[in-house]
């Protein structure tokens, strides 16, 4: 199994999820933006930073590069695309994923370790963690999910909220919003389940020195998914 | 033809505009009686097209493609040729 890795300028995240998908065995290569040839590769992760400076807004340069337009026939052909943080800004941008990501409610860019439920474990990332309660950092300015009224129906009604805000109980309350996202919507899927994206850092909460492994159930969803369904017919 | 292009960029009026809400609070210290703030951004853009139509078009596209984000934003553009 191989896991693409883009890298834009600006990007930080990529050596983190290198590092956390080599603790479940899997075969990683980062990628540069305009090295686009995504057919050798079993699924793709679009990592967090600072993808050019956040110019125009979080995400918005990103999408109009080669890697995206590659990105798009990979995941309209059945692959798996995790996006985290500056990823999830970017597949929101390139309309993969609903909705978008403003600024924090409170302004601040906040560096932290939220509680996110998960409420689908449907998807090749999120295997066997359904209600489970996973602890993993933040660090973001933009993370505050918004979608028109509309748009947010659907959401809920046909169950693309992949995580949830939470507090140490599992519920979601105004007080664990850490940045005033509609619904303490953290993460979510596409119709076909096969697109994720989330604000918080499954790669940075991987080892117990780095002080929690929760995220690495994520990779390892990925991995046990992907070892044992047949190869995407592509 | 040259034409210059004033793009405005404002999120739409349903979404909220948190550094807008920031500026009010501080413009309530001068004591104005501010009751409402938005905030945007202008992007002035120079560009060759061959008449005004085609020149719509392309700020039409330059809004929708990356300068604003049609599930948060609006926008318009003013022109004049240079």
């Amino acid at each position: 199994m191989r896991v693409a890795i883009l890298r834009f300028p600006g990007t930080w995240s990529e050596r983190d999820f290198e590092h956390a998908l080599s603790l479940v065995e899997a075969e990683t290569e980062i990628l540069w933006h305009t090295e686009v040839d995504l057919a050798p590769f079993d699924a793709v992760v679009v990592p967090g930073g600072f993808s050019y400076g956040d110019h125009v807004r979080a995400g918005a340069i990103a999408r109009l590069s080669p890697a995206i337009r590659e990105l798009r026939r990979f995941a309209a052909e059945g692959g798996p695309v995790i996006g985290s943080c500056n990823g999830f800004q970017i597949l929101c941008e390139a309309g993969l994923l609903p909705g978008a990501l403003i600024r924090n409610a409170g302004l601040e860019y906040i560096s932290d370790w939220v509680r996110v439920r998960c409420e689908d474990d449907g998807t090749t990332f999120t295997r066997g963690l359904r209600d489970r309660v996973l602890r993993m950092p933040i660090g973001h300015g933009e993370g505050c999910f918004v979608a028109d009224p509309a748009t947010l129906e659907r959401i809920e009604k046909e169950g693309l909220v992949l995580f949830r805000y939470v507090d140490e109980r599992g519920i979601a309350t105004a007080g664990s919003n850490p940045n005033g996202s509609a619904g303490n919507i953290a993460g979510l899927r596409n119709e076909a389940g096969n697109v994720v994206g989330l604000m918080p850092h499954p790669e940075r909460a991987a080892e117990p020195i780095l002080g929690g492994t929760d995220g690495l159930g994520m990779l390892r969803s990925l991995v046990e998914a992907l070892g044992t369904a047949p190869a995407l017919a592509r | 033809m040259r034409f210059t292009a004033t793009i405005h960029v404002r999120p739409k009026a349903e979404v909220r505009d948190p550094q807008g809400e920031a500026i009010l609070a501080a413009l309530g210290s001068l004591g104005l009686g501010v009751t409402s703030v938005r905030t945007g951004k202008e992007i002035v853009v120079t560009f060759d097209a061959p008449d005004e139509a085609a020149a719509r078009a392309a700020t039409d596209t330059m809004g929708r493609e990356l300068l604003a984000n049609p599930v948060i934003e609006d926008f318009r553009a003013e022109m004049s040729t240079s």
